[in-house]
């Protein structure tokens, strides 16, 4: 008994209310299911057809007995609503901060109240998908489902642009400086150890006067483009045309470039021009390519 | 009582009473209750207006409950009021309809009242009831002896425990004859002197035998403008008043005034203005909320105005049996069914089936033409309602 008034008194009371609390047989059957098979099932209105997860033994709205009319729904679902528990109090069961949502899962139309985890704090958000965690040791209760765990459902990859997305003056590039040590590792890749790209000497008696990279070296640096860049990833190119205007030489900033010049409807391909150039922007080679664009694949 | 206009109950519905509802869950229960009381009145939910629910604060550790029950009670996109009076919520549900009705301002009013027992801590509800200052920690919960010690010391011990185990075994013998009553033990009147030593005793003379039951149940009710209910009853029982009376706290906040039955104040003034001279001829049957054989006995005078001990001679004479010429509690009572926020609204419902003549195996054999129905709740409070076949005039 304390008080900032010292001539007043503060009751300090605390009054114990135990319960018990009667699940019923319809709750009891959810969360057997949850026990013994790891299973969400909900209640189903024949009437409206609204799915009840967790269930319900009438609908609210039809005021008719539903209780025997059992569905499965799936352990994934949605993310509808949450709040984020950052107050700490002694009832709670886990240590604060952390997520509580209401998912509605794949199947049901009602959502349910549970733990979210897998996700930083400042990116939950609605509408995240999630999937149920069964505990490892049943309580026989809701928190049999340990808690919901976020899907990354943004793929891994950036998938490069599909056949509709593409028109007709999308270019992309990919530059780099070629130097010896590319064309050594250049000459292991193809067993082209011609010493007009390998020894000096040799390569002052040849029209160039000095060593020049492998045709092919430039040339390859169209893949980082066509592959990762445009189309993108997940491109099939089936042919590809190449004439060398000029040699590389060693220490040479080779720039390929790849821009849409037509859509073949008929095979959903495209038509890209190529070009090489230098750092001086002198052409280095030209050609073309087909290209398939990515098609949608099993992530 | 001046009314805008007249109200007939024109739906019971009763869940089963038990002691343990393991196998329903809160709003799954008053379901069952919602649904016979919508089939006996034969209407759907679309025809109802409005819910009144309610039951005992704190009873079962459940926060606004009546949000919760919209899931399978019928409240979903109507006006609904939640009301908890201690005891005699049931009958302050049916006060509260009776007034949205008579008021104009609904035609047809859906009253629910629940408990789950099982589900709570009754001593630890009520205590929180207590002044927080000079008496929580001294409040003990709902049990006390004193009016057994008080009928002892005024008719003797041999006859006021006779009296008070015999007016039990009658209730168990009503009880018998209802099968939603909770406790139907199957009593004969000659295991009276044997209970009367070896029932436990739980506070004086107060016995387990005689106290009522902590059960589980709900009860819903259909209230109806007289126009209304004559759509759909062809016998409505009629709200013809009720009145209600309440004491202070702990008895003592007046100093020495004399203890005054709220009871006996409620019947007074009930019977003074509706113009009942003799209760006991002028009221065909009565559902008394009575929590203990002792306070059935004794409130029995209380209710009927008596001095002496005509109380004490309608037990002894068989006047209130279900065959008596004053049957109280046909349903068995209180001491046989207790789901407390839904206890005081049996009274009225009860009361009102015996009026329509549908109580089915414990219906009382007389025409019902004047029913009584009381409710009791925390320090003495009384809810008294006056219900009549014919309609009010």
């Amino acid at each position: 008994m304390s008080t900032a008034i010292s001539d007043s008194f503060v009751v300090q009371g605390k009054l114990a209310l135990p319960y018990q609390y009667f699940a019923g047989r319809t709750g009891s059957r959810f969360i057997i299911s949850l026990r013994d098979e790891k299973k969400i099932r909900g209640l189903k209105c024949d009437k409206c057809g609204k799915i009840f997860v967790p269930p319900r033994a009438s609908c609210e709205t039809c005021i008719v007995d539903i209780s025997e009319n059992w569905v499965d729904v799936k352990n994934t679902g949605v993310v509808t609503g949450f709040t984020i528990i950052r107050y700490k109090e002694p009832h709670q069961l886990m240590e604060p901060p952390y997520i509580l949502g209401l998912i509605k899962l794949d199947g049901a139309d009602t959502p349910l109240a549970h733990i979210v985890k897998g996700v930083a704090l400042s990116k939950m958000e609605t509408g995240l998908k999630v999937k149920a965690v069964f505990a490892k040791k049943t309580t026989g209760s809701i928190m049999d489902i340990d808690h919901f765990q976020v899907l990354d459902d943004k793929p891994k990859f950036e998938m490069g642009y599909s056949y509709d997305e593409l028109e007709i003056g999308m270019s992309a590039s990919f530059t780099k400086t070629i130097s010896e040590t590319d064309v050594y590792l250049f000459a292991g890749i193809s067993g082209d150890f011609n010493p007009m790209h390998m020894n000096e000497e040799f390569a002052k008696m040849t029209p160039f006067g000095t060593r020049i990279a492998h045709g092919a070296l430039p040339q390859s640096l169209i893949a980082p483009v066509l592959g990762m860049k445009l189309p993108g990833l997940g491109t099939v190119i089936p042919e590809i045309t190449v004439r060398f205007k000029r040699p590389t030489y060693f220490g040479d900033t080779i720039t390929a470039m790849g821009e849409v010049v037509e859509k073949l409807e008929k095979k959903r391909w495209v038509r890209m021009e190529l070009r090489w150039t230098n750092q001086k922007d002198e052409l280095v080679a030209e050609g073309s390519c087909l290209a398939i664009p990515p098609m949608p694949f099993n992530k | 009582m001046k009314k805008n206009r007249n109200v007939g109950i024109i739906g019971v519905g009763q869940s089963v009473y038990s002691s343990h509802r393991e196998e329903v869950n809160q709003p799954e229960m008053i379901h069952e209750a919602v649904v016979e009381a919508l089939k006996h009145a034969g209407m759907t939910i679309d025809d109802v207006d409005c819910i009144v629910h309610g039951n005992m604060e704190l009873f079962e550790m459940i926060h606004q409950p009546d949000l919760w029950h919209t899931i399978g009670i019928g409240s979903y996109g109507k006006e609904t009021l939640r009301i908890t009076t201690g005891g005699t919520t049931g009958a302050t549900l049916c006060c509260a309809a009776d007034y949205l009705v008579s008021s104009g301002l609904h035609d047809v009013v859906l009253a629910i009242g629940f408990e789950k027992l099982q589900e709570g801590h009754t001593t630890g509800g009520i205590t929180n009831m207590a002044d927080p200052l000079w008496a929580r920690q001294l409040q003990t919960g709902a049990l006390t002896g004193m009016t057994a010690a008080q009928v002892i010391e005024e008719f003797g011990e041999e006859r006021a425990k006779k009296a008070a185990m015999k007016y039990r075994i009658i209730m168990d013998k009503h009880a018998m004859k209802n099968p939603k009553a909770h406790r139907r033990l199957g009593l004969e009147f000659d295991q009276a002197d044997d209970l009367m030593v070896n029932s436990p005793a739980l506070v004086g003379e107060l016995r387990m035998i005689h106290m009522c039951s902590q059960s589980d149940g709900a009860c819903a009710v259909i209230f109806a403008s007289e126009e209304k209910a004559k759509q759909f009853r062809k016998q409505p029982a009629w709200i013809k008043d009720h009145i209600t009376v309440h004491r202070e706290e702990s008895f003592c906040a007046f100093g020495d005034a004399p203890v005054v039955y709220s009871h006996r104040y409620a019947a007074e003034k009930l019977f003074e203005r509706n113009g009942i001279k003799n209760p006991r001829k002028e009221i065909d049957m009565f559902e008394m909320y009575d929590p203990s054989s002792w306070w059935g006995l004794d409130w029995l005078r209380q209710f009927l105005l008596f001095e002496g001990d005509e109380h004490l001679k309608m037990v002894e004479n068989d006047e209130i049996t279900i065959d008596g010429a004053f049957p109280v509690n046909p349903s068995g009572g209180v001491t046989a069914s207790n789901p407390i926020g839904a206890t005081a609204m049996v009274r009225v419902a009860e009361a009102a089936l015996q009026i329509m003549g549908e109580a089915g195996e414990h219906q009382v054999k007389k025409t019902v033409n004047q029913a009584l129905a009381s409710g009791f709740g925390g320090t003495l409070w009384t809810v008294l309602f006056l219900l009549t076949r014919k309609v009010p005039r």
